[in-house]
Parts: structure tokens; sequence; C-alpha cells
């Protein structure tokens, strides 16, 4: 690492405020505490508007009466549902992407990195395929998906031979699995019939039509589930990017740690997939967006959650109400978003002359 | 790094005996290609087919296959040439012609084709598919390349970039479009079949340009190897090797694509075997992944023919699972930092 860039504080400066809970300490800037509070403000703001817009719109002043279910008539379908499901679907997936992302990229220090990279989506998307082509209708395509990207992860963790600890092996793996897996997926595309192969070429690019609560309750439990594991983590893994000999020195266990969070991205990831299809480009750009915004060190985790939230949610407002996004999936939307902003960060950045 | 640290230095016998062995190999994978498929044939129908003495099945089925044996020559040698030229320019193991967003530049074309056009010929999609390629190389190329400090992140990037937008378009335009979803699902798999002279002859002459770019280039690439500040130090133009290689690269990538379609991982892992085989130096690397990566195709397109018979599985998806378990197995031996 190129000491200039490290951190340098002035000695004067008070140390920031310090969060505990139990064992668990975290440090919270004034920033960061201000950027969750607008990211909150424009989740909520995005999540109202997936409510109340449309033909089908419930108006925002009942929205609160139809939330606690005293809605009524076509409040109520359209809350129970339609749109609601939808919403917390997108919410759910969204902060598990963006925490997804925010541990792998730290912990690989690799701002391109995100479980996709290593072929999560692409086994997911073989997954699905596998299930829609050879075992139609008896095995739900979710299920499927998640299978896939199980078995891709299995296939990565296995042929790096040293499991998930090193960053370079595990993207070099992931590589050759996503394109094996992708390539059977365009191969069962292209031997289905033509309706079918539509379908499941909407799912593959991640999808949020027709979701159910059953589906918001499985991503909300992965990501509920994980918390605890986050709050344990998030200062291992914030040391750890100062590098794995001072991780070690300072009694990190930089390995272990690396492993734990790598296993961890890839679950939240996989609850994602499962109930919203692979979603291009959510889990890259949150953390990359809260790490601007915060500008704080270390992995984000509570501002990359929120503003993967909000970006899979206004993703989906777009799809439903912009003219050019009327029922393609969402993913296709994730995908050009990401592309552009990939592409801005790059041109700010080498105007600045970093990279 | 192996002990010769000169990487110019060439040995002439070795490498003709390496080059003589991979003409040899080629000559056998194109007679495999011949002989076999949907009704195996014997070398010597095979022979007697060519010669004008065979029945005129045996003939028939023969010349069938004459095509599909030439379009797997000359997109093999592009694609691995290309890889070649990426890996040794980027100086990145990983590179791979798909990097600069060919495959997405030309399946962006494609679709738009269709679209407008309704379904047409393979023949007539390479006219559409080439200039997409070359656009897509390129204008990553024009903004990965701004500044000229030869910082090839930028250029991974563009291209990532330029590959992001034009898949989302190309989804976004196939999944509401059935009938373009319909054609664009069965070119995005890369394959050799159905695709004429015709089709060969219309992407010859970027592919020729881009193999004579690269015999031009090919000693600077050796000079670049050592490290931006040694190439310097020695004298070699390095602004010169790198953009006229990309260039080439691309042309090569482009034409390929264009023609079969997008073939996964021969540009990836040809140049890997060509380094073991070759060594280290571009003189040899260059001919010689012009006759790996022919050989690796066409047994490839065999395998497809022959497994799953009587149906046939395309050519990019046998390259895609022979092609990642290579890639597995040379993960393993990486080095890294405990």
């Amino acid at each position: 690492m190129n000491p200039d860039r490290l951190p340098s504080r002035p000695p004067a400066r008070r140390r920031p405020p310090v969060l505990r809970l139990g064992p668990v300490a975290l440090p919270v800037g004034p920033r960061s505490l201000l950027w969750c509070a607008l990211t909150l403000a424009a989740v909520a703001g995005a999540a109202v508007a997936t409510l109340a817009l449309g033909d089908l719109g419930i108006s925002p002043a009942r929205i609160p009466a139809v939330v606690a279910g005293a809605g009524e008539g076509t409040e109520a379908f359209v809350f129970d549902r339609l749109r609601g499901p939808r919403l917390a679907v997108a919410l759910g997936a969204g902060a598990a992407l963006g925490l997804s992302g925010a541990l792998f990229q730290s912990v690989t220090r690799n701002p391109l990195g995100s479980p996709d990279v290593i072929g999560l989506g692409a086994g997911a998307g073989a997954g699905a395929a596998f299930v829609a082509l050879v075992l139609p209708g008896t095995v739900p395509v979710p299920l499927g998906a998640l299978a896939g990207a199980f078995l891709a992860m299995l296939v990565v963790y296995t042929a790096t031979g040293t499991g998930l600890r090193h960053p370079g092996r595990l993207i070099v793996a992931g590589i050759g699995v996503a394109a094996m897996a992708q390539a059977f997926t365009h191969f069962v595309v292209s031997v289905m019939a033509r309706d079918q192969a539509g379908v499941l070429s909407a799912y593959i690019n991640g999808s949020l039509n027709a979701r159910s609560w059953e589906h918001a309750a499985i991503v909300w439990a992965a990501v509920s589930a994980a918390v605890p594991l986050l709050l344990y983590l998030s200062g291992p893994v914030a040391v750890n990017e100062m590098g794995d000999e001072l991780a070690d020195a300072l009694g990190a266990a930089a390995g272990r740690t690396r492993t734990l969070a790598v296993v961890l991205s890839v679950l939240l990831s996989a609850a994602a997939v499962a109930v919203a299809g692979p979603i291009a480009f959510v889990a890259l750009t949150a953390p990359q967006i809260a790490r601007r915004l915060s500008g704080a060190p270390g992995p984000n985790l509570a501002l990359s959650a929120l503003v993967g939230a909000l970006l899979l949610v206004a993703a989906d407002l777009a799809v439903q109400h912009l003219p050019i996004g009327e029922g393609l999936p969402v993913g296709i939307f994730t995908l050009a978003f990401g592309g552009v902003y990939l592409g801005y960060l790059l041109v700010r950045e080498w105007r600045k002359g970093v990279l | 790094m192996k002990t010769r640290t000169v990487p110019g230095r060439a040995r002439p016998a070795r490498a003709a005996l390496v080059l003589g062995a991979g003409g040899a190999a080629l000559a056998g994978a194109v007679l495999l290609s011949l002989v076999a498929g949907g009704r195996p044939t014997t070398p010597l129908e095979v022979w007697q087919a060519l010669a004008g003495g065979a029945d005129a099945y045996t003939t028939t089925v023969v010349e069938s296959r004459i095509p599909r044996t030439v379009m797997g020559i000359v997109a093999g040698a592009a694609l691995a040439l290309a890889g070649t030229l990426m890996q040794g320019v980027t100086r990145n193991p990983l590179a791979d012609p798909g990097l600069l967003g060919v495959n997405a530049g030309a399946a962006a074309a494609v679709v738009t084709a269709t679209a407008l056009l309704g379904p047409t010929s393979v023949a007539a999609t390479v006219w559409w598919a080439l200039p997409g390629a070359l656009a897509a190389g390129l204008a990553a190329y024009a903004v990965g390349s701004r500044g000229g400090d030869g910082g090839m992140v930028r250029l991974i990037l563009a291209g990532a970039v330029v590959s992001a937008v034009l898949t989302a378009y190309v989804q976004a335009v196939a999944l509401s479009m059935p009938e373009v979803f319909d054609s664009y699902r069965y070119w995005v798999v890369g394959s050799l079949a159905g695709r004429g002279y015709d089709v060969v002859l219309s992407v010859l002459p970027v592919i020729a340009a881009g193999v004579a770019l690269a015999l031009l280039v090919m000693g600077g690439l050796n000079a670049l190897a050592l490290g931006e500040e040694a190439a310097v130090a020695t004298g070699a133009n390095t602004t010169w090797t790198r953009t006229a290689g990309l260039v080439a690269a691309t042309l090569l990538a482009a034409g390929a694509t264009a023609a079969a379609g997008p073939i996964a991982f021969v540009g990836l892992a040809v140049p890997h075997i060509v380094r073991a085989l070759a060594g280290v130096d571009f003189r040899a690397q260059v001919p010689f992944s012009l006759l790996v990566g022919p050989t690796l195709l066409l047994v490839a397109d065999v395998l497809g023919r022959t497994v799953v018979r009587p149906t046939e599985l395309m050519v990019g998806v046998v390259t895609a699972f022979v092609g990642s378990p290579v890639l597995l197995y040379v993960v393993r031996r990486m080095r890294e930092a405990p």
C-alpha cells in the first residue's frame, strides 16, 4: 500500500465518537450519521412513491393506515398482493446486496469486487436454467437458482485450493466458473421453446415482477440474521483494510476474518438472488457510493445497506413508470445505470489523476 | 520467470521444433474435423471424396464439413492471436479479447439489425456485427487510453463500462421483442455451423490486417514485457507497440466474433499454452498461437459434433467447458503472498 494514501490526521483532532454495544465498539462519524439519515429519508420517499404512483396508487395520506392493515377494497389488494411484497423484496434484496458488496470489497481490497465477480450470479442463472429445462414444473426456479449459486461457490472454493483467503485466486477461479455457467445458460436458452426461454431470460436478468410476501420474508430473515454477525465483523474487517500483516499484529487474524466475511457476503447475495434473481451492479456500486458519501474508512456497512436499498427501489420505480422500462426486468436497468455510474466514476478519478 | 532474463534471445532449433509440432497438430485437427460428425467417415473416404472418387453421398457429407473447418481455422487463429496480443500488451495473464467490449458491441449491432430489418441470414449479420464490434472496441480504447500514460487499469475498466451498457441495451431490446430474442439466443452461443465461404471471406480482410499488424509489433512486445521503464530505457516506442497491439487485437477479435459469434476462452487459454510451449519470445508466440488456436477450436468443434450425437453442441459451449477447468487448474498454481 502506498504510504502517501493512508489517511493522515493532524494529531490535535478529536477521536470520533464510539458506539458501544456490549463487546462491540463502532466508531460513528457525524458525517456518516447525517448521510445515513438522508439516505433513509430518500428510501422512505422512494417507497412512498412506489406505493402511490400510477393508476392503482394508494394516496399518500392513506398509506400509514393501509400498511397497518386498515386498508379497504382496492387499496388493500394493491398493497397486499401487488406493490407491498414487491417493495419489501426490493428493500430487503437491495440492503442485502449493499451489505454483501461492502463486505466483499473491503476484505478483498478490490473496489470492483462483489460476489457476482466470483460467479455467484452466473451460477444462479445456470441453476435456474437447469431446473427450467430438465425439471420443468417440479422444482421452483428460485430454488434452482439458489442451488446453482451454492454449487458455483463450492467449485470456486475447491478450485482455489486455499479456501476463500486469497482474493486473487478467488477472482480468477470465479471468472472460470462464471464462464462455464454462462455458456450453459446460453445453451439452455438456445434449445428451449421460445416463450419459456423468454421467461427464463427475464428471470436471469434479475426481476421483481410478481413477488409474494414469502419472498420478502426470506430476504428479510437473511438480513436480520446477518446483523449480529455484521456487528461482530465490522471491527476486524475495518482493521483488515490496513493490510494483513498489520491486522495480524493487532490480533485481528486477517485470514479468518476474510473467510468469514466472504462467506457472509455470499450468503447475503444468495438470499437476494433467491428472491429476485441475479441483479447486476447493486452490490458493486452501493458500497462505492456509500464510501464517497461518508468519507470514512472501513466498510461503511449501514450506509451501504441503505444505499443498496435506495438503488434497487429507485430502479424498480423507474422500470415501472418510465415509458422505455415498461415490463423489463429491473436487472437490466441496474446494469445500464451501474455501467454509466462506473464510467462517471472513472472519468472523475482520471480528472483527479488518482487512477 | 525462468532462468533466462532476456526474452529477446530466440532459440531457433527449439522454435522450429515447436512450430513443426504445432503444424502437425493442426493438420491432424483439420483431418479430424473432416472425418468426424453425424455420419462418421474414414480418412480414406475423405481422401477419395476430395480427389473426386467417392460416391455422391460421401462427397456431399465431406464437402459440407469444409466450410466450417475453414471457419474454425480462421476464427481460432484470430481469437488466439488476439488473446496473445492482449495479454502481451496489458501484461496481464487474464486479459481476454472480449475485455474491450468487442463481444458486447457485436451483440448490440446484431440485435439492432434484427430489430430494424427482421431476422436475417448469418452472412448478412456479419456486416452488422463487424462494425459494431470494431466500434465498441475502439470506443473503449479511446476512452480508456486518454492521457496516454499507459494505464491498463483504465482500459480494462473502460471495456467493462462499454460492455455493461451495451449488454443492458441488448437485453432490453431482446426481451421486449420476441422475434429479436429468438435469433439472438442462437447467435450468442457461438458456433461454426452454417457459416459458408461468404462469411469467411467477408471477415478475412479484417483478420488479415490484424495478423499483419501483429507481425509488425511482436518485436516491440518483447521490449514491453520488460516493464514500462526498462522498455523505454532500451529505446522502444512503447506507445506505438501498445496502440498497434490493441488495434490488432480488436480487429482480430471483431472479425472472429462477427463470423462465429462470441466464443469463450480460446483467447484466454491459448496464450497460456503457447507460453508454456514456445517460451516468452513473442516472435515465437505469435506464429505459434496461429497454429494452436485453430487446433483447439477444431478439436472443440469435433467434440461438440460427436459427444451428443445426433444433435450438436455449439462450439462456444464446448470451449467454455473445456477451457474453464484449465483455468481452475492454473489458479491452483498461482503464487500469492499468504
